[in-house]
């Protein structure tokens, strides 16, 4: 058999994929293998990886609490963040979008602005505030509203998803904030029209329309703080570890590679489900403009 | 879906590849080059020989301080270079990763053994150790350096995980760990992230009274009952610290009143003006040895011992002393040159006791399983 030699188009066509492919395989996919090899295998007395295939990490993790319920810890936390997020953003990008005539540009800008001052420094910040002697303490004992200090404030669950919300809020805000503002203005004034009140306008035409953002920013927050270990080591308390902090562990300390490549695979995979399950919703939810989707066509 | 589906489809494909490689790579473990030549002995051109090399040191923090380090450059004309790490496993993983690269590393008393066993060190001449006779024999001799007759390694510096409290506030010397469950110091107790709270459980239980390395060697029903007892002492303990600079900060910022740490602390605080003491209570305390070995993959072993010979000097571990704001060094006759506020450190006023009632680090088998168990204390609500 013949083979004819691939014309020029496809030829331009493997130069451009080739690179972004290479890429790909190199720093997200061989890396990825390689955790899945290792998840599979055993160590010796002193800790290193050694080639005899076992189940032995997997079963580790299904079997012990300490894993699976720590998983579960974590799933809490990164829902409680991603509610509170949303219950800031959404407000906050309506005012943005629909309330502010003037001055739109510099709200934006306020809110997004903590994006650029580093993770650690804003943790920092928070202890300060929320510390024995910080200042919201120090104020609440000024107005006495309270006498002695209150200690849940800092190293505690809340002072994580404190934390936690402050750092993901601009995430959620800015798609959140796109999609109210490409709402076309007719809809919202049809609605008006056709008699229906501001809460309805609201709840049935602007946030259906505007949910692909807030699903895509609620994506984020919830995505982030499954993976975060930051805020447990910094604001945590004694019994706020999550699962990250157990990956750190196990990698970092005791030296336990396939058993932290297990929850590595596992959080991967979890990732993406959760990735998987958005876009689709997402997908759904699609904009008006389009003709497809749930509130798209003529369904 | 189908997104995810060709996802997997290529991680199979790679998994294959990658299963072959890691096959040969895994397969091939670390051989103890014990069979090398001994070092030639030092000559009287040793001054010149050197000139312009890099010695790589992997240490912990502080232990590559220009302080000490000047003059053995300026003796020899080589230049030294620290990379340090944060913890002792963090050393092992540097060690393995990168063969070759250092000549000198510090591991601690608690994975030095498994270093030393596994092959990854050179064994030392002692000969060429001037001070070796005035380090201290109590820390010198013991097995977690030494395979065969062979020492692997020699001491550095030292110190123990004594209980820190702010006389400020707490009036009374205490006289035993168990002063952690007072309920008066409710929110006020901080411990380390680290396995070394089970050691202290075990103090506190008694199982190292007659035989030291018991606490290293815990059953599963001794570890399940020090997991009891230290989720009972979770709501007495306000944070568990990761660092000596995050454990000064508990203390300034007033929010614990007593821990488990190092003389390090005690020293930057009280210069700041806090008032804590350290004290070791009648359970005793552990301690730990940071000592000197040399890689069997280090390419400069002969500039390596020469610089084991220098910071071992009393003159350098004086320096030593200084330069890491007071840590307990090897050498017995350096206080002879220390300032006047390091002669009075329990370190020199309290080391024939110290050494007596510390419980130093040593090599845990099921090290793995006291991590898990540490896990499971931190991770319960």
């Amino acid at each position: 058999m013949t083979k004819s030699p691939p014309s020029p188009r496809r030829r331009a066509l493997l130069f451009l994929v080739l690179p972004t492919s290479l890429w790909l395989l190199f720093f997200l996919v061989l890396p990825y293998c390689g955790l899945l090899v290792q998840s599979f295998l055993g160590t010796n007395e002193f800790g290193d990886v050694v080639f005899s295939p076992t189940l032995d990490p997997w079963k580790s993790f299904f079997k012990k609490s300490l894993y699976t319920g720590t998983l579960f810890y974590t799933f809490k936390i990164a829902a409680i963040v991603t509610f509170a997020s949303v219950a800031f953003s959404v407000p906050l990008a309506y005012f943005i979008a629909f309330k502010l005539t003037r001055g739109k540009q510099l709200v934006y800008t306020l809110v997004v602005v903590p994006l650029w001052v580093s993770y650690i420094v804003r943790a920092y910040a928070w202890k300060i505030i929320l510390g024995r002697e910080g200042i919201l303490n120090t104020f609440l004992q000024w107005t006495g509203i309270t006498h002695a200090p209150v200690e849940a404030f800092l190293y505690s669950q809340w002072a994580i998803v404190i934390g936690l919300v402050h750092i993901y809020t601009p995430f959620v805000l800015m798609p959140v904030y796109t999609a109210f503002e490409n709402i076309p203005r007719p809809l919202i004034e049809a609605s008006k029209d056709l008699g229906a009140g501001r809460l309805t306008t609201f709840l049935r035409v602007v946030l259906p329309l505007a949910l692909p953002g807030v699903i895509a920013g609620s994506t984020f927050a919830f995505v982030l703080t499954l993976g975060d270990f930051l805020g447990p080591l910094l604001l945590g308390g004694t019994d706020t570890m999550m699962i990250s902090n157990i990956v750190q562990n196990l990698f970092g300390t005791s030296n336990d590679r396939p058993l932290g490549s297990v929850v590595g695979m596992v959080m991967l995979a979890i990732v993406l489900l959760v990735l998987e399950a958005t876009a689709r919703a997402e997908k759904s939810f699609a904009s008006l403009e389009s003709g497809r989707g749930r509130f798209g066509g003529t369904a | 879906m189908t997104r995810l589906l060709n996802g997997i489809s290529w991680v199979g494909l790679a998994v294959v590849g990658l299963a072959v490689s890691a096959c040969g790579k895994t397969d091939t473990k670390p051989e103890a080059t014990t069979d090398q030549k001994p070092a030639t002995p030092a000559k009287a051109d040793d001054s010149t020989r050197f000139k312009g090399q890099t010695l790589n040191l992997l240490t912990w923090e502080g232990y590559a301080d220009p302080k000490f380090t000047k003059g053995f450059e300026e003796k020899y004309g080589v230049t030294v270079k620290g990379t340090y790490f944060g913890s002792s496993d963090e050393l092992v993983a540097k060690l393995k990763s990168s063969p070759g690269v250092y000549d000198v590393v510090s591991p601690s008393s608690d994975v030095a053994y498994s270093l030393v066993q596994g092959g990854l060190i050179e064994p030392i001449d002692t000969s060429k150790i001037s001070s070796f006779n005035d380090l201290a024999k109590e820390i010198r001799d013991m097995d977690d350096a030494k395979k065969g007759d062979k020492l692997y390694g020699i001491p550095f510096t030292w110190g123990p995980d004594y209980l820190i409290y702010d006389a400020n506030v707490v009036k009374e010397e205490p006289k035993s760990w168990k002063v952690f469950y007072d309920p008066q110091y409710k929110g006020k107790v901080s411990l380390w992230d680290d396995i070394s709270n089970i050691y202290l459980v075990g103090q506190i239980m008694g199982l190292d009274k007659d035989k030291p390395e018991a606490l290293y060697n815990m059953t599963e029903e001794q570890l399940a009952e020090a997991k009891k007892k230290l989720v009972e002492l979770k709501p007495q303990v306000r944070k568990y610290w990761a660092t000596a600079g995050e454990l000064n900060d508990l203390f300034k910022n007033k929010e614990v009143v007593l821990a488990v740490g190092w003389p390090l602390t005690v020293g930057t605080l009280n210069k700041e003006g806090m008032n804590l003491k350290g004290v070791v209570p009648e359970e005793g305390a552990t301690g730990w040895i940071d000592r000197l070995m040399i890689p069997s993959s280090s390419k400069n072993k002969e500039l390596a011992t020469l610089y084991l010979d220098y910071v071992t000097q009393p003159k350098a571990q004086a320096l030593v002393m200084d330069a890491t704001g007071g840590y307990c060094v090897a050498n017995s006759k350096a206080s002879e040159h220390l300032a006047e506020d390091y002669k009075k450190s329990p370190c020199v006023t309290e080391a024939a006791n110290y050494f007596k009632r510390l419980n130093f680090w040593r090599y845990a088998k099921d090290r793995k399983r006291y991590n898990e168990v540490w896990n499971e204390i931190k991770s319960a609500q």
